[in-house]
């Protein structure tokens, strides 16, 4: 006979394993015994059902069938939730635990998930590139009015930004070098270094990594948020197709927009610099430009800006191929357009690394 | 136990306005331990923002609320949150947490409000999933690779997780097919008869209204229009009250049916 007593409810859960561990073994000679096991609940003052399930959990482990158990001056409510329990303790018995992966399996599945990624990353830039033909077979297909919403939201609203950063990085390149220069009197060759620099260089990495962050993650999130909500799914179904839709004219609008922003780095970069110049190296900026006429070769700026579009593609490509890989939960917007902006990044001062060699290679 | 507290959720003098519209006025409603309550009401008529009131989640412009006989908008913290512990909210669309397994929502609370011993934790999540009628391989998945009825399902399982003693739900047939909705009305009626839980659902739903709700609320022009059994609710005279029960009528069997299966108390 085990006699319950007190309130049997979730707060006390602890106290109650410790007693019914502590009965074990009298638990089980009773169980064993020939009457079997009688609980009695008149003294119960509450039960709930999980205070229910450890009771008769910690019987089953005892050996106890706990369908033979019975129960003996219990409450009509407190019975009905012992016996609710009771029907249902077969199915709360716990499965077999995660397993954890180890070091290496979580090595193995990274790389493993690189490689699906880029293979998948490859496979979208193929149909982007295939739907980019036949666009030029059939310009008629251009979503002219979504392209200038793009145009709009990718482009003009990031000339600020682009401005402000492109033109303080002038400032600080101006203020570097101008330090270094005046040591040896060479202050005007600072035109040089930040006119080269900044067209060849900085302004179409800064201006693309700003991009990756911005409109990279704007795209992941829109497409994402429209794939979620299966916006897309209702314009395949109205028999039109997503990729001419939604991607091409956001490739479009970066692959335009880019090398028109880095040009407005070029020009912010150099009027900070040119600032900077004339505020502490006793350049003019009357010197300054004749001095850029000499210094700048129009190859560079050339360089510079041919870079921007393939930089455009690289991001808008990641960008809207994270969007539409989102899967049907909110949590993987989040992840993808993390993973969005951290790719087009990556991308980008990687395609540059690569710019860079093949031009020395060119000897240009 | 006295009269006053066997009152479960008692709104009294009520009032919600919107800037210049007026959601609910003089609004008074009481639930008593144990019953099993359905709101209704078109659309607009405030069944969802009273309920978020009376979870503390929205301020209402004036009236008290009182929930297990804490005034929602006038306790301290600590009270506020001893009574969240108390009851349960099923939101309509299961608002699961999406980067947990279905197990790990049910743990949430268990782990953050209890000192549930780690090793009787996984069984504890199995019966609060076979309590909503879902078994233990549910609980290794993720919300996402539910359907819509099982979500609703996990959902309340984790409203269940602290031995609730209200049960709130929104919607809960919503979206969900004929049959799935029965079973969906079966699981109130049997937390509602079996584990004694007082249940307040907002619905839509006329089956669930004729099958299983003891009593009606319906609400319209700010307060409550009508409130009693199904058979009561009927007889009132209001338009919207007649349109809604009507396009019940057109199919007469079934309605029939239901009615007369209230009547016998079944």
């Amino acid at each position: 006979m085990l006699h319950l007593g007190g309130s049997w409810r979730l707060p006390h859960l602890r106290a109650l394993d410790g007693e019914l561990a502590a009965l074990r073994e009298p638990l089980q000679e009773a169980l064993a015994g020939p009457t079997g096991l009688v609980i009695d609940g008149s003294a119960l003052q509450d039960i709930d059902t999980a205070a229910a399930l450890l009771l008769l959990g910690a019987l089953q482990e005892a050996l106890a069938d706990t369908r033979a158990l019975s129960l003996q001056g219990f409450d009509e409510r407190h019975a009905r939730i012992v016996e609710v329990v009771r029907g249902r303790l077969a199915d709360t018995a716990a499965g077999p635990a995660p397993r954890l992966m180890n070091m290496v399996a979580h090595f193995g599945q990274a790389f493993v998930g690189l490689g699906s990624l880029l293979h998948g990353h490859v496979e979208f830039l193929g149909r982007v590139l295939f739907a980019l033909w036949r666009l030029a077979l059939n310009p008629r297909t251009l979503r002219v009015h979504e392209l200038f919403a793009q145009l709009g939201q990718v482009g003009v609203n990031a000339v600020p930004v682009v401005a402000l950063v492109t033109f303080l990085i002038g400032v600080v390149m101006a203020y570097m070098l101008g330090i270094q220069a005046e040591k040896y009197g060479a202050n005007i060759f600072v035109v040089d270094g930040v006119a080269l620099g900044m067209t060849r260089e900085f302004s179409p990495l800064i201006v693309a990594t700003i991009m990756a962050g911005r409109s990279g993650a704007a795209f992941t999130a829109q497409l994402g948020t429209m794939k979620l909500t299966e916006e897309t799914d209702a314009i395949r179904t109205l028999g039109l197709d997503p990729m001419q839709v939604l991607v091409l004219p956001r490739v479009l609008a970066l692959a335009i927009t880019l090398p028109l922003l880095v040009f407005v780095g070029n020009l912010a970069g150099i009027v900070g610099a040119m600032g900077m110049s004339s505020a502490t190296l006793d350049i003019t900026p009357q010197t300054f430009i004749e001095r850029l006429h000499v210094a700048l070769a129009p190859r560079h700026y050339v360089i510079g800006l041919a870079k921007a579009p393939v930089f455009a593609l690289f991001i808008a490509v990641i960008g809207c191929r994270m969007g539409m890989s989102v899967s049907r939960d909110t949590r993987s917007i989040g992840i993808n357009t993390t993973s969005t902006v951290v790719q087009g990044i990556v991308a980008v001062i990687l395609l540059d690394a690569i710019f860079a060699v093949i031009f020395q290679e060119l000897g240009l | 136990m006295t009269a006053d507290d066997d009152v479960v959720i008692d709104v009294s003098g009520l009032a919600t306005r919107f800037g210049t519209q007026t959601v609910h006025q003089d609004l008074d409603l009481q639930v008593r331990r144990g019953e099993l309550v359905a709101l209704i009401g078109g659309s607009g008529t405030g069944k969802s923002v009273l309920l978020r009131e009376i979870l503390g989640l929205q301020r209402p412009s004036a009236g008290s609320i009182r929930l297990l006989g804490t005034d929602m908008w006038n306790a301290d913290a600590p009270a506020l949150a001893a009574t969240r512990k108390r009851f349960g909210m099923m939101f309509q669309e299961g608002a699961l947490f999406s980067s947990l397994t279905v197990a790990a929502n049910v743990a949430t609370p268990l782990l953050e409000h209890t000192d549930t011993p780690p090793e009787f934790l996984p069984r504890l999540v199995n019966l609060r999933l076979s309590l909503a009628g879902l078994s233990p391989e549910v609980g290794g998945k993720m919300p996402a690779q539910l359907s819509g009825g099982m979500k609703k399902r996990a959902a309340i399982a984790r409203a269940l997780a602290l031995e609730p003693e209200v049960l709130f739900l929104d919607e809960p047939t919503s979206g969900l097919d004929p049959i799935t909705a029965r079973a969906f009305d079966q699981l109130l009626a049997f937390l509602n008869s079996d584990l004694g839980l007082t249940v307040l659902v907002v619905t839509h739903d006329l089956d669930t209204l004729l099958s299983i709700a003891r009593r009606i609320v319906v609400l319209g022009q700010g307060k409550v229009l009508a409130d009693g059994t199904a058979e009561q609710v009927m007889q009132v005279d209001d338009p919207w009250i007649q349109s809604y029960f009507a396009s019940r009528r057109a199919a007469p069997d079934a309605s029939a049916t239901a009615t007369r299966s209230i009547a016998d108390g079944t």
